[in-house]
C-alpha cells in the first residue's frame, strides 16, 4: 500500500467504502492527498463535505489531523455531512427499531461488488426480513494454527468456526456489550476451532481473536465467515493457515442494547471490552478518533511530570472541544499549550481572581459582590449556552466513530472506555454541563445560584429547540441518549429497554430543580422570594405527604425545591419514571445544594440524584471532599463528567493510584476538577489582592475545663472499664472488627465529659419510640415465634395490656431491682425489665432466660421500651451542673448583659435536654432546633430566634444545624463537644460567620482536660490531613487503629 | 451495721414489704446484726399433716442475691420427703430454677406450698420418701406426730 502510484485496487478499496456517490477522480484525488493511504483517503472524503466542489483542502494531511482552529469548520461540517449522508441513504435504523426496506437492495449491491468468495456472505446479509440484518464490519487476515496432521484445505475453501458453548450461562446478557470480567475469565480458556466440510477440524484461531469473538458471537452480536487464503499442501501440527475472516455485526443489537449497555458497564469493574478489541484486530481505525482514549491515559500517565500535558484538562474544558476534537497525537503538544493557557483564563482554582465578571439581570434585587459576578460568569460559561448547537453536533470525546467496511457506509460509534457501541451520534450534549461550585461556606453560593437561575432559565429540553429538533431528525434520538445512560437504577430494573424509551419520550419539560437538606428548603424559598423580582421566578416546594405527583405541576414552576429525602423516596418507588414526580420531568437544570450529601456513591440518594434527567447539573458544596477521595466520584457521576462517571475508570486511574500513594492519582483529580470546579475561600483575594469578602473577625477559642473531683472519679472509673475492654480487643487483634463496640465505649467517655448523666442516658431512644410500631412488632413477633420454637407465646390480651401500660406511661417496677424501670427493655415474651438487671441475670452475654417466665431470650430480641425520659435518673430533681455546663453558664451570663445571642451546639440531643434545666433555672430564654422538628417548625424556630430580642440562646444539635442555615443574628457559638470530623464543626460555626454578619464573632469550643476529648483534638488534626489528601488510604487504615489507641491512653 | 449500710436497695425494699404486708401464714424478719439474715416462721398449711404447726426457718441472702438464690433451712424438725434432718430443702427454685425475679416472699410461699404437696418422687430424705411411697397413711401420721412434738407451742 505504500506504493506511490494510485492503483486500481486502492481505488476500488476506497470506493467499496465510500460508495458510488463519489467520482473516480474524487477518489483518486483523495488518495493522492493521503499519499495512497486508503484509510486516510476515506477520511478525507468523508470529512470534507464539500469534497467534490472544493479544489484542494488547505491541509494536505487528513482533516482529522488539523490543528489550527481555522479548520474547525470543515471538521464540524464534515460531521454533519456524514450524518446527512447517512440519512440520505436511509440506513440508520430509526430508534424504534424499524429498518428501512432499501437494505435488501443495498446488500445486493454489496453482493455484486464483493469478490467471489464473499458471495455467500452477502446472501446472509439479506436475511433482514426479521428486522435484524448483518452489517459487514470488515475483513482481516488471521493466522490460524493447524491442530491436525495430514489433512489439507485449498485456498478459497470455506472454513466453519466452532464456538464453544459457554459453560455456565448464568446471565444470558441480552444485548450486553461490555462483557463482565467474570465472563472473560471463563472465556479465556476456551478455543475457537475451525473446520472444513470436507476434512473436519483443521485448526484454531489465535487467542486474541477468540477472546473477543467468543462473547460477541455467542450473544449473536457478531457473525464470522472465513476462507482459506493459503495453507501448506499437507498440514502438520502447528502449521500456519492463513485465513480471511469477515465479520458481520447484527444490527438488532443496536436496537436492543445500545443504551442499556452503557449502564451495565457503569457498574462493571472491567475496562477491557471485546468490541473495540475486535475492531482493532480487524484493522479498523476510527475516522473520528475519540479525543480522549484509554490509551492516552496509560501512555501519558507514565511520565510523572504530567502537569501541563494532562489530557483530561483539555478534555473537560468545554469550550476547547471544538478545536481539540480533531486532534491527532502528532499535534498534541502545541494544542495543549493553547488549551492550557486558555483554560487558565477561563477557570482555575488558583487564579480565579482573573475570572470575568458578569452582571446579573435586573430581576436580581440585590447587589452581587465582584466575586459572585465572577461565579455567575463562570457558571454561564460552563453551561455553554453559546455552543449548544455545536455541542449537539460535536462528537463526544470518549467515543470513536468507525465506518464499517459494509457497502452501505454504516457508521458505528464505540465508546473507548465502556466498550459500548451505538449507531446514534454521541454528542457532547451528553457530557457534563455544569460543575461544582465549591466556594467556602458563607460566600453566598445560594445567591450566586439564584442569579444563575435568573440569568437563564427555560424548560428542560426546550433550549435551542431548533437545533435540538434538527439533531433529532438527523440522529434519531441522539439528544435523548445522555439522559438514560449512566446509572443503573436498581440491578435488573432496566432490563426492559422499552421502558427506557417510553420514559425518555414521556418526560415532561421542567424548569430548575433544587435539591437540598430539609433544613434549607425554607431558606431557599425565602432567599428566592427576597432576592428575585416578584414574578420572575415561580417557586414550588415539592415536599411532604401531600406533594403533587403530577409532572405537569412540577414542570410548571420555574423553580422546584425538594429534599434529598423526597428524591430518594420517589426514586425507590416502583416505576418512578411513569408514576409522575421528580423522575418524570426532564429538568432544565438540577442543583444539588450541600451536594456532599450524595458522597457515598453506593447510597440510594446518590443513585437517585444521578438518575435525574436534566440538561444542566450543578453541585453546591463547601466541602466537595469530606472524608474520602471517593466522595468526588459520586459528584462526578452525577455531573456526568466522562469517563469518570464510570467506576471502573475512576477506580483504575484515580482511586487506586491515590490509595497506593501514587501522586498521579491526585494530580489527575486536580486536573479533572480544575475546569469544572470553582472554589474560593474567605481568604481568597481579587485581582488587586484584596480579600474578596470582608467579614467581621472571628475569635475562635478553646475553653479547657477541669473536671470536678466527683466527675473525675466517675470518668476514671468509666475509663478504666472501657480500657480493659479495648485492651482485650487489641490483644485479640480484633480492633477493627469491634469498631462499633469501641466507638460505643468512646461515646460513653465523650458523653461523660459533657455530663455524667449522659452516660446514664439511653442510647437508643430513637428506635421504637413509636409505640404503635412497637405494638405491631410485638403482635407480629408472637406469630413468628409460634412457627419457630415451641415457646410460650404471650397471649394477645397480655401484650395488649403491656402496650397499653406503656402507652399510658405507667411506671411499674422492674421485677429484679424492684425499682421504677431504668432503661427498660421488653422481652419477646412481653416482660419488662431494666436492661442492666436483665443482662446481669444472664450467665452468657448474648442470651439467657427471661427471669419472669424462663423462656430463652437473646439479647438481639430485646426491645427498648419507650419512655418519656431518656434518662435513667430523674434529672430535674437530682440536677447537678457538670464543670462544662458551669463554664457555659458563666459565659452565657456575661453575654446576657450585652444582649448578645448565642448558639449552643452539641452532638447529643440528650445533652440539650440537660442544658434546658439550668437555662430555665437561670431564666435565660432559649429555643431549640434538632432533628425532631419538621420543616415548618424549624423555620419557625429560626425566624423566632432571629427576630425576638429576648431569646438569647439557641440549643442546636450539630447534625440538624450543620448545613446552610443562616443564623447571623447570633454572634456567639459554643461547641460543647468535639466531633470527629472538624469539617462538621466548621460548618456549624459558619452558620454565624458568614455574609450578613455585622458583629464580631466569638466561637468557643469546650474541651475537658485530660480526657478523651483532648485526644480527639489530635485525631481531628490527622483527619484534616486525610481530607487534604496527605494520607493515603493504606495509611488511614493503620492510622485508625493508631487513633483508637491514642484515644485510650 | 457496717455490712448493712451496703445493703442493696432491693433487699431493703423487700424487707420493708415483708414487714408491712406479710404473706398469710408467713412471717420473716431480718436479724438485728445482719440484715441479710432472716428469721422466718411458716404456719403449717391447713389440710396438710403440718396443720397447726409453727415452723421456724432461717433465710440468708448471699452477696450475689438476687442473682443467686437465698439460702433457706428449716430449724424446726419436720417429717417431709423433700426436707432432710438438717432442715435442708429440696426445691428447684432454690437451686437451678432460681430467677432474680423471685423474691423472699415468693420463696417462702413456695416452701409453704411444698408442705401442702410433698413430692416423694424427688426426695431429699430417702427414708421418709420410701415411707411416704410405701405407706402414705402411716407416713402422714408420723408427720402429724412430729408436728405435734416439735412444731407446736411448747
Amino acid at each position: 500500500m505504500g506504493v506511490n502510484k494510485v492503483t486500481d485496487e486502492l481505488v476500488s478499496m476506497v470506493r467499496s467504502i465510500v460508495g458510488s456517490e463519489y467520482s473516480d477522480m474524487d477518489v483518486i484525488r483523495a488518495l493522492h492527498m493521503a499519499k495512497n493511504d486508503p484509510t486516510a483517503a476515506i477520511n478525507i472524503i468523508f470529512d470534507t463535505p464539500t469534497f467534490r466542489k472544493l479544489e484542494i483542502p488547505k491541509n494536505p494531511e487528513p482533516v482529522n489531523r488539523n490543528s489550527n482552529p481555522v479548520s474547525q469548520n470543515p471538521v464540524l461540517n464534515s460531521k454533519e455531512s456524514g450524518n446527512d449522508e447517512k440519512d440520505s441513504r436511509s440506513l440508520t435504523p430509526s430508534s424504534n427499531g424499524s429498518v428501512k426496506c432499501r437494505e435488501i437492495k443495498e446488500s445486493d449491491k454489496e453482493g455484486k461488488k464483493a469478490d467471489a468468495r464473499d458471495l455467500s456472505s452477502s446472501g446472509c446479509s439479506s436475511s433482514s426480513s426479521l428486522g435484524s440484518e448483518w452489517w459487514f464490519v470488515g475483513r482481516a487476515e488471521v493466522a490460524g494454527l493447524s491442530t491436525c496432521k495430514g489433512r489439507s484445505l485449498k485456498p478459497g475453501e470455506e472454513v466453519l468456526f466452532t464456538i464453544p458453548v459457554e459453560r455456565k450461562l448464568s446471565s444470558p446478557s441480552s444485548g450486553k456489550f461490555g462483557g463482565g470480567r467474570g465472563r472473560q475469565i471463563s472465556v479465556c480458556s476456551e478455543i475457537v476451532r475451525f473446520s472444513t466440510r470436507a476434512s473436519g477440524e483443521i485448526g484454531r484461531i489465535p487467542n486474541e481473536w477468540a477472546r473477543c469473538l467468543l462473547p460477541l458471537v455467542r450473544d449473536k452480536k457478531v457473525r464470522i465467515e472465513g476462507y482459506c487464503n493459503s495453507a501448506p499442501p499437507v498440514l502438520g501440527i502447528m502449521d500456519t493457515i492463513n485465513l480471511s475472516v469477515s465479520v458481520h455485526m447484527n444490527s438488532a443489537m443496536f436496537q436492543k442494547s445500545h443504551q442499556s449497555s452503557l449502564k451495565v458497564a457503569s457498574g462493571d469493574e472491567s475496562v477491557i471490552h471485546p468490541l473495540p478489541t475486535l475492531f482493532q484486530l480487524l484493522g479498523l481505525s476510527p475516522f473520528k478518533r475519540a479525543q480522549f482514549s484509554p490509551g492516552d491515559l496509560y501512555t501519558r500517565k507514565r511520565p510523572l511530570n504530567l502537569e501541563d500535558s494532562d489530557p483530561p484538562t483539555s478534555l473537560l474544558q468545554g469550550t476547547k472541544f471544538k478545536c481539540s476534537l480533531a486532534l491527532d497525537e502528532n499535534k498534541v503538544e502545541t494544542e495543549e499549550t493553547i488549551s492550557d493557557n486558555d483554560l487558565d483564563k477561563i477557570v482555575g482554582v488558583e487564579n480565579s481572581s482573573e475570572l470575568e465578571e458578569m452582571e446579573p439581570p435586573s430581576s436580581l434585587l440585590c447587589e452581587l459582590r465582584p466575586y459572585q459576578k465572577q461565579a455567575l460568569h463562570w457558571m454561564i460559561q460552563l453551561e455553554r449556552e453559546d455552543c449548544m448547537d455545536e455541542a449537539a453536533s460535536t462528537l463526544h470525546p470518549c467515543w470513536d466513530a468507525y465506518r464499517l467496511a459494509d457497502e452501505r457506509g454504516l457508521v458505528i460509534y464505540l465508546n473507548a472506555f465502556s466498550g459500548d457501541a451505538t449507531v446514534e451520534f454521541p454528542s457532547t450534549l451528553q457530557m457534563a454541563r455544569g460543575g461544582i461550585l465549591a466556594d467556602a461556606m458563607g460566600l453566598g453560593k445560594t445567591i450566586m445560584t439564584i442569579s444563575l437561575l435568573l440569568t437563564h432559565s427555560e424548560r428542560g429540553g426546550s433550549s435551542g429547540s431548533q437545533h435540538t429538533s434538527q439533531i433529532l431528525t438527523r440522529n434519531g434520538e441522539a439528544v435523548m441518549i445522555p439522559e438514560q445512560s449512566p446509572t443503573p437504577k436498581k440491578a435488573g430494573k432496566f432490563s426492559g429497554f422499552d421502558k427506557l424509551l417510553k420514559r425518555s419520550n414521556s418526560l415532561t419539560s421542567g424548569g430548575n430543580l433544587i435539591v437540598c437538606p430539609m433544613t434549607l428548603i425554607g431558606q431557599w424559598k425565602a432567599e428566592i422570594e427576597a432576592h428575585a423580582q416578584p414574578g420572575s421566578l415561580s417557586v414550588y416546594v415539592h415536599y411532604g405527604q401531600s406533594r403533587s405527583r403530577d409532572a405537569i405541576v412540577l414542570g410548571q414552576s420555574d423553580v422546584v425545591l425538594t429534599t434529598y429525602g423526597v428524591l430518594a423516596s420517589e426514586f425507590s418507588t416502583e416505576n418512578a419514571e411513569t408514576n409522575g414526580g421528580l423522575f418524570s420531568v426532564r429538568w432544565f437544570r438540577v442543583v444539588l445544594d450541600e451536594a456532599h450529601t450524595i458522597k457515598s456513591s453506593k447510597s440510594q440518594i446518590s443513585s437517585a440524584a444521578t438518575a435525574l434527567v436534566a440538561d444542566r447539573r450543578w453541585c453546591l458544596t463547601g466541602t466537595p471532599i469530606q472524608n474520602n477521595l471517593e466522595d468526588l466520584y459520586s459528584l462526578l457521576r452525577f455531573l456526568r463528567v466522562e469517563p469518570w462517571a464510570s467506576w471502573a475508570w475512576w477506580n483504575k486511574l484515580v482511586q487506586k493510584p491515590f490509595e497506593e500513594g501514587d501522586e498521579r492519582g491526585l494530580k489527575l483529580v486536580q486536573s479533572i476538577l480544575k475546569p469544572i470546579m470553582l472554589r474560593r475561600t474567605k481568604s481568597s483575594t481579587d485581582k488587586e489582592g484584596r480579600p474578596i469578602i470582608v467579614l467581621p473577625p472571628a475569635d475562635i477559642q478553646v475553653m479547657y475545663c477541669e473536671l470536678t473531683e466527683a466527675e473525675r472519679d466517675f470518668y476514671d472509673a468509666l475509663f478504666k472499664r472501657s480500657k480493659v475492654k479495648f485492651d482485650q480487643f487489641v490483644e485479640q487483634g480484633r480492633v477493627l472488627h469491634n469498631y462499633a463496640s469501641i466507638l460505643e465505649l468512646l461515646l460513653r467517655l465523650r458523653q461523660c465529659c459533657d455530663h455524667p448523666f449522659l452516660v446514664m442516658s439511653r442510647g437508643d431512644t430513637q428506635e421504637f419510640s413509636d409505640l404503635n410500631k412497637l405494638a405491631r412488632r410485638f403482635l407480629k413477633g408472637g406469630k413468628e415465634i409460634a412457627e419457630g420454637q415451641t415457646r410460650d407465646v404471650p397471649s394477645r390480651a397480655y401484650i395488649q395490656e403491656v402496650v397499653e401500660e406503656l402507652q399510658k406511661g405507667e411506671g411499674g417496677e422492674c421485677p429484679i431491682c424492684l425499682e421504677a424501670f431504668e432503661d427498660a427493655v421488653l422481652t419477646p415474651c412481653a416482660h419488662r425489665l431494666c436492661r442492666e438487671c436483665l443482662l446481669a441475670s444472664w450467665r452468657s452475654s448474648v442470651s439467657g432466660l427471661c427471669p419472669v417466665c424462663r423462656n430463652t431470650v437473646s439479647k438481639q430480641e430485646l426491645i427498648t421500651a419507650p419512655t418519656h425520659s431518656r434518662f435513667r435518673v430523674d434529672i430535674d430533681r437530682n440536677w447537678v451542673e457538670s464543670s462544662k455546663v458551669s463554664a457555659l453558664l458563666r459565659e452565657l451570663e456575661i453575654l446576657r448583659l450585652a444582649g448578645s445571642k448565642s448558639i449552643v451546639f452539641s452532638q447529643w440531643t440528650a445533652f440539650l435536654d440537660l442544658l434546658q434545666i439550668p437555662l430555665s433555672r437561670s431564666n435565660i430564654s432559649f429555643l431549640r432546633l434538632d432533628g425532631t422538628l419538621n420543616q415548618q417548625q424549624r423555620e419557625k424556630v429560626i425566624k423566632q430566634f432571629s427576630e425576638e430580642d429576648g431569646i438569647l440562646v439557641l440549643l442546636m444539635s450539630l447534625k440538624a444545624g450543620g448545613v446552610g442555615i443562616n443564623l447571623t443574628a447570633a454572634s456567639n457559638a459554643f461547641l460543647m463537644d468535639p466531633w470527629w470530623n472538624p469539617a462538621v464543626e466548621e460548618q456549624a460555626v459558619m452558620r454565624i460567620h458568614r455574609i450578613g454578619q455585622t458583629k464580631n464573632v466569638m466561637i468557643k469550643r469546650f474541651i475537658v482536660k485530660g480526657t478523651v476529648e483532648e485526644r480527639m483534638e489530635a485525631v481531628q488534626v490527622r483527619k484534616q490531613r486525610m481530607i487534604s489528601g496527605a494520607l493515603t488510604d493504606q495509611e488511614v487504615r493503620s492510622a485508625r487503629i493508631e487513633e483508637l489507641k491514642m484515644l485510650f491512653t | 451495721m457496717a455490712t448493712n449500710s451496703n445493703l442493696p436497695r432491693r433487699i431493703i425494699k423487700e424487707t420493708q414489704r415483708l414487714l408491712s404486708e406479710p404473706a398469710p401464714g408467713i412471717s420473716a424478719s431480718p436479724s438485728e446484726e445482719n440484715m441479710r439474715y432472716f428469721n422466718v416462721m411458716i404456719l403449717g398449711p391447713a389440710q396438710s399433716p403440718y396443720e397447726g404447726g409453727v415452723f421456724k426457718l432461717e433465710l440468708f441472702l448471699p452477696e450475689e442475691y438476687p442473682m443467686a438464690p437465698p439460702k433457706v433451712r428449716f430449724l424446726t424438725k419436720i417429717y417431709h420427703p423433700n426436707i432432710d434432718k438438717l432442715g435442708r430443702i429440696c426445691l428447684d427454685i432454690l437451686k437451678d430454677k432460681w430467677s432474680p425475679a423471685l423474691q423472699i416472699r415468693t420463696v417462702l410461699l413456695s416452701i409453704q406450698a411444698l408442705l401442702s404437696a410433698p413430692n416423694p418422687d424427688d426426695p431429699l430424705s430417702e427414708n421418709i420418701a420410701k415411707h411416704w411411697k410405701s405407706n402414705e397413711v402411716e407416713a402422714v401420721e408420723t408427720a402429724k406426730e412430729w408436728t405435734r412434738v416439735y412444731a407446736t407451742g411448747a
